[in-house]
Formats: structure tokens, C-alpha cells, sequence
């Protein structure tokens, strides 16, 4: 079964087409490797993929479905209730003064008993005797402003990066974005954060649901960072590991999110060959937990000895897909990586 | 333990804060300490409310006076008897904490994509326009004179009086330490983790799932509605809305200096920051002009020698200092320290 279908996916940035027409499917449980020269288009695949670049055009289906907002019944409630507040803060703007004076200044006599069923008869007197300019406009006015501005941010963020983590799919990056200044710890525990079910009440008041899931979630993590060997640094903070743990730790934190789909981009970048095979057994062992791991990476012992598939892009096109043995005989990917030999001009 | 030894030391700290009062009934002279302090309490709630917008969750905010006059002026009109509602103390905070909540989510919801200066100009602006609202707004805000007298409040049947400054003093800790707590809980939870994951790198935390806006959204509302009780807790105390003056582009740096000097991001810090800031302003500052005036060192009449009148100058001298020699605060959270003091390379010990 795929689990990752994308099919002709275009991502334009201006003039520049950096992904172009490019469909790939990913079958569950399987390490999928995206291989191409600099500026090939492999990372913008991937912040397609996480939700951060809109594309152009074409569908990324994951686990069957688009990774985006679903326009329900809540988020209509909740436009609805934004335009009503921006049109009664219009409607407010536009005549608190003269309301305030007819509903509450002139029915209140210093220090005696007020009605407020006679001031709310003044105000619904004052709106009956008001011209429309008073307050249809004004309200007709921040409705629509409200209604158009939170259905434009909605709609903005409908494929936003958290919609897709949600979703199940988890990524790392190229050049490492650890929370620099909070512990390993912290930062797979943060990882963990969408699994968890404490509340901002359970927070403040620290009810027991509080303690019980930090317990939990801290053991949880402790084993997440003894899958990939960072027990010992669980409390340092993540800028002053080295390299190697730092790649580590930023999968160990994608690990927490318990992911279907797990997104590394380059992670054997700056590696030397013995922590490029610890890494290759890491990813492996990450596989056998029925994660299934797209990969972006340069290093090509990694690409050929753990990948299932590989995909070649080159100039933002898919130009070969199959098996390593495949490709690395595809003259296509080897005229992509070498450059033409002089002279050799195909006839088509 | 280390986390016992803590504990231990913020009980003795409340003890050492709920004795001055008492301790300087006893002492000879007249000394009003305690008396000072009461300011000091409620600029380091605004202190709190700010940490949690820009200390925890990294958006600048540079408009807190705002949300102090917002809640200022609703208590003062939900409890002066020129207005029908007469509200008791704890409804009129309740209500005017709410009030606070959603003017922190009226601002938040159209400013929450915005980044860094953008956002500090967007609440600066913020700012100066509630100031003018209050100005301008005549009838409801009595314009440029404040709404006052609010009546002093009572708490559990007990009349707060003036002349008497240990209730008020007592209430005001007692809601602070609250708020502390409040804070605290927060900071040690996954909330206030998403919070400064966010003020690190938001792209990567909302990757790992977290939704930045919802997050930004109730900083936003928290902070404003903690500064909105410190605005409550000033009018209540001040026995008047103040003028709209008050609550100006000042008081709002002021809040800043006493969340950078303090250490951002820490709630402790936070609390060092006002005593320290506040402290120097109401009793260093105090006292030095009385000892000058006294010794007849100085003449009312040449403004150039009062200490009084070099304030800002000072404060702009601390904070120049601070960021050359300690930029973390005085009381930093380790995370800041780490960002600010990079630890020396390991060196590995030399081979025997």
C-alpha cells in the first residue's frame, strides 16, 4: 500500500520552477531515497511534502488523503464568530459615546438603585431611532473585514508544516533546527507534544493528569533517547552536543512525534564513514519499527546500502526512479551527476 | 536536593516578604519600606504579564502600559459610584481580568503573523492609541482627569483604609506569590515548552506539531490579562483610575527594563528586575534626594541637581552596562545564560 502519493507536483517560486511535474509514491515500511545534484529541488519536495510551500499544482496525498484543514462545521463557527466580534467592535467604535449616554448616564441618579431593563430599553430605542449610516454600515463593515480576514489567514495556513506533523508525518532538516537552548530532553519531549492530553488548567493547577503524563511522557522520551544512543547527554542542552548527536537528537525529537512517514534530509551530511554506518543501522532499525523513511542524501554508500528505492531528480524533474541498481546504471542520472562527454550529442 | 533546597529557599523568601511590615513596626524611627514595596509588587505583576508575551514566547511587546490603563480604567468604572454597576473588589478584578483577556485576543488575532519589530511597532501603536482613546473618550473616561474616588476595597468583610498601608501590602503579595505560581506552573509544563520552542525556531516547532498561533494567541491573553490585574490592583490602590497619562510609552519601557534586567524568560528574574529597577526609582533615588535636601546640598530650584530629574539617564546607564557585562539579566534562565555565555570547547586532558 503507498503511503505517500504525490502526483505532478509543481512548485514555483516567481519565475523559478523548482519542482516540476515530479510523481512519486511511497509504499509503507520501505526506505525511499531522493537523489540529485545541488539545487535539484529535493528540499523543496520536501517542505512541500511538510506543509511548508503551497504547491503550485498537483496533489501530495498521504495515508490517502491531502494533509490540510478539513472546512467543517467548527471552523465555520469559528469565522462566523470572528465577524460578529469585529462587526460589534465597529458597531461599538462608531457609537459607544452617544449609547453609553443614553442607556447609562441619563437613567443613572448618583447613588440610587439603576434599572438595567430601562437602560436597555434606551439603547434599543437609541439603535431604532439611528440612521443606517450608523449602524448598518458600520456593522455590514467589520462583518465582512472580519469574515475576509479570518477566512484569508485560514485558508493561508489550511496546509500549514503543524497540520501535516498532526497527520503523521515527521521530518528533520539540512542545516539542524534543534531548540538550541533547551535540554535533549526538552526537545524530544517537545517532539512528543501533540500526543499529550494535558491542559492549560492541568498546567496551571498542576492536577494529577499533570504529573501522571510527565512521568509518562519523560520515561517515553529517556527510551527515545536510548534507541538512538544519547542517554548520557539527556540533559544537556542541544547546542552543546557535537554534530553526530546533534543529527541524532533531531531524529530522536521526529521519533517522539511517532510518525508514519518520517522525512530525513541529509542526515549523513558531515559524517565521517563510521558514524555514516552507525547512522545507516539507526535508520534501518528505524524502518523495522514500521516507520516508513524518505531520504535526502549525498553521501552515496548511505543511498545504495539501505535504500529500497531511489528517486533521481535533476533541474526540479524526476529524471529516473527503481531499485539502486537500477538507477546507478541509468545513463540519465550518470549524465546528471558527470556532465555530457564533448561531442556526444544524442539524436533523438 | 537541589529542587528541595530551592523550595525551601522561595518559602523563606515569602517568609522574609510577609515579615517587613511587622519587623518595622518594631524598629525605631519611621521607616516606610513596606510602604514602597507596594508599588514594586504591581510593576513586577505588569513584569510578569510581559515575561510570558516576550521572556517565554519571544514576541516584543511594546505596549503593556495598555493593557495596565485597560485594566485600570475598567475597574475604576466598574466599581465608582459615578457609574450604576458599584462592583465589590473581587468581581470588579475577576471582570476586569476577563476585560484584559479579551483586549489581548482583540490585539493578538490580527497582529499573531507578525514577527519581531513588526509586532513591537504594531503594539507601540497599540499603546499610544488606547492612550488616546482614554483621553478623548469623555464621557465614559472623564477625559484627562481619571475617574476617581473608587472606594478602597474590602476584602472578606475587612474595610482597606488608606492610612493603613499592611493589608493592601498583604493582599498585593498575596496575589503576586499567586501569580508567581501561576507562572512557574506554566513555565515548568508543556505550554510554557511550546512557548519558548516557539521563541527558538517557530518553523521547527510547528513541524514537530505544535500550532504557533494557538500558542501565540494564549501568550497573548495571558500576558494581557496579568497586566490588566496589575492595572486593577494600581487603580485600587491609587484610589483613582489615574490619568491616561499614567500609562504611557514610560511605563512601558519601564516593564521592559525590569524584564531585561531581570533575566528574560525567568519569573524569578522578573521579580529581582522590579525590585531592582523600581526599588532604585522609589527608595534609592528617595533617599538620597531627602539626605541632599536635608544637608541643604541641593536647592528645589536648579532641576539639574536633583537626582530625581537624572532618573531616565540612570536607567539608561544600568541598561547600557547591563548589556555590555551581563546581557542574560541578573537572574537569567539557563537557557538564556547558555545562548549568551557559549561554555568553553571540552579540552580533552592531556595523555599521561
Amino acid at each position: 500500500m503507498n503511503i505517500l502519493e504525490i502526483s505532478d507536483l509543481t512548485v514555483r517560486f516567481g519565475g523559478l520552477t523548482a519542482v516540476n511535474a515530479v510523481s512519486l509514491d511511497v509504499s509503507e515500511k520501505q526506505i525511499v531515497s531522493v537523489i540529485g545534484p545541488n539545487g535539484a529541488g529535493k528540499t523543496t519536495l520536501f517542505n512541500a511534502i511538510t506543509g511548508l510551500h503551497e504547491p503550485t499544482a498537483g496533489r501530495i496525498c498521504f495515508n490517502g488523503t491531502e494533509a490540510c484543514r478539513p472546512f467543517g462545521l467548527a471552523t465555520a463557527m469559528m469565522l462566523i464568530l470572528i465577524g460578529l466580534i469585529a462587526a460589534l467592535s465597529a458597531l461599538l467604535v462608531v457609537n459607544v459615546e452617544p449609547l453609553w449616554d443614553t442607556a447609562i448616564t441619563a437613567n443613572y441618579v448618583y447613588q440610587q438603585p439603576f434599572s438595567w431593563v430601562k437602560a436597555a430599553r434606551a439603547a434599543s430605542h437609541y439603535f431604532a431611532e439611528q440612521p443606517g449610516r450608523r449602524f448598518i454600515v458600520p456593522f455590514l463593515i467589520g462583518a465582512l473585514t472580519g469574515l475576509a480576514g479570518a477566512y484569508a489567514i485560514w485558508s493561508r495556513t489550511r496546509r500549514a508544516p503543524e497540520v501535516a506533523a498532526r497527520a503523521g508525518i515527521a521530518r528533520t532538516f539540512q542545516n539542524i533546527r534543534l531548540f538550541n537552548q533547551m535540554t535533549a530532553l526538552d526537545n524530544v519531549l517537545l517532539g512528543m507534544d501533540s500526543r499529550l492530553h494535558t491542559r492549560f488548567w492541568h498546567a496551571a493547577l498542576r492536577l494529577s493528569l499533570y504529573w501522571r503524563e510527565r512521568e509518562e511522557s519523560r520515561q517515553q522520551a529517556m527510551e527515545i533517547l536510548r534507541f538512538v544512543n544519547l542517554l548520557e547527554d539527556a540533559h544537556q542542552l542541544a547546542e552543546n552536543l557535537s554534530y553526530g548527536h546533534q543529527r541524532r537528537l533531531e531524529i530522536a525529537r521526529a521519533l517522539a512525534m511517532q510518525p508514519r512517514l518520517l522525512l530525513l534530509d541529509e542526515p549523513a551530511a558531515g559524517m565521517n564513514p563510521a558514524e555514516a554506518q552507525d547512522l545507516m543501522k539507526l535508520i534501518h532499525d528505524i524502518r523495522n519499527r514500521g516507520i516508513t523513511v524518505l531520504l535526502i542524501e549525498h553521501h552515496m554508500p548511505v543511498v545504495m546500502g539501505i535504500s529500497d528505492r531511489i528517486a533521481v531528480l535533476d533541474h526540479g524533474e524526476k529524471i529516473a526512479e527503481g531499485s539502486p541498481n537500477e538507477v546507478r546504471g541509468d545513463p540519465r542520472v550518470i549524465e546528471a551527476y558527470l556532465g555530457k562527454e564533448h561531442g556526444d550529442i544524442p539524436t533523438a | 536536593m537541589a529542587t528541595q533546597r530551592r523550595i525551601l529557599f522561595h518559602w523563606l523568601f515569602l517568609l522574609v516578604a510577609a515579615l517587613i511590615p511587622v519587623v518595622e513596626l518594631a524598629l525605631p524611627g519611621r521607616l516606610h519600606f513596606g510602604d514602597l514595596l507596594r508599588p514594586i509588587f504591581i510593576m513586577a505583576m505588569l513584569g510578569l504579564g510581559l515575561n510570558i508575551l516576550t521572556g517565554f514566547t519571544g514576541l516584543l511587546n511594546l505596549g503593556v502600559a495598555a493593557f495596565m490603563a485597560v485594566g485600570a480604567y475598567s475597574y475604576a468604572i466598574l466599581t465608582c459610584d459615578i457609574y450604576p454597576f458599584r462592583l465589590g473588589f473581587w468581581p470588579a478584578t475577576l471582570v476586569t481580568v476577563l476585560v484584559g483577556l479579551t483586549v489581548g485576543l482583540l490585539l493578538g488575532l490580527p497582529t499573531i503573523r507578525l514577527r519581531g519589530d513588526y509586532l513591537a511597532i504594531v503594539t507601540l501603536g497599540f499603546g499610544e492609541i488606547v492612550e488616546d482613546v482614554l483621553k478623548n473618550l469623555d464621557s465614559i473616561t472623564k477625559g484627562t482627569q481619571g475617574i476617581n474616588p473608587l472606594p478602597s476595597p474590602s476584602v472578606f468583610g475587612y474595610r482597606f483604609r488608606p492610612e493603613t498601608y499592611q493589608p493592601w501590602y498583604y493582599l498585593f503579595l498575596g496575589i503576586l506569590a499567586l501569580l508567581v505560581l501561576l507562572n512557574r506552573n506554566l513555565h515548568r509544563s508543556r505550554i510554557g515548552r511550546a512557548w519558548i520552542s516557539i521563541r527558538e525556531d517557530e518553523l521547527a516547532s510547528s513541524c514537530m506539531g505544535i500550532n504557533p498561533m494557538k500558542m501565540k494567541l494564549l501568550a497573548f491573553a495571558l500576558g494581557a490579562a496579568q497586566c490588566s490585574l496589575a492595572g486593577a490592583l494600581w487603580a485600587s490602590y491609587l484610589g483613582s483610575s489615574g490619568e491616561p497619562g499614567n500609562y504611557d510609552f514610560q511605563v512601558s519601557i519601564i516593564a521592559v527594563c525590569i524584564v531585561i534586567v531581570g533575566g528574560m524568560g525567568n519569573v524569578g528574574g522578573v521579580l529581582l528586575g522590579a525590585l531592582v529597577i523600581m526599588g532604585f526609582n522609589s527608595i534609592v533615588l528617595e533617599t538620597v534626594t531627602n539626605f541632599l535636601k536635608a544637608h541643604q546640598l541641593i536647592s528645589s530650584s536648579n532641576v539639574f541637581t536633583s537626582p530625581g530629574n537624572w532618573k531616565y539617564m540612570l536607567y539608561g546607564l544600568a541598561l547600557i552596562l547591563m548589556m555590555r557585562f551581563r546581557p542574560e539579566g541578573l537572574l537569567p534562565s539557563k537557557q538564556l545564560k547558555a545562548e549568551l555565555h557559549p561554555p568553553e570547547p571540552n579540552v580533552p586532558p592531556p595523555a599521561s
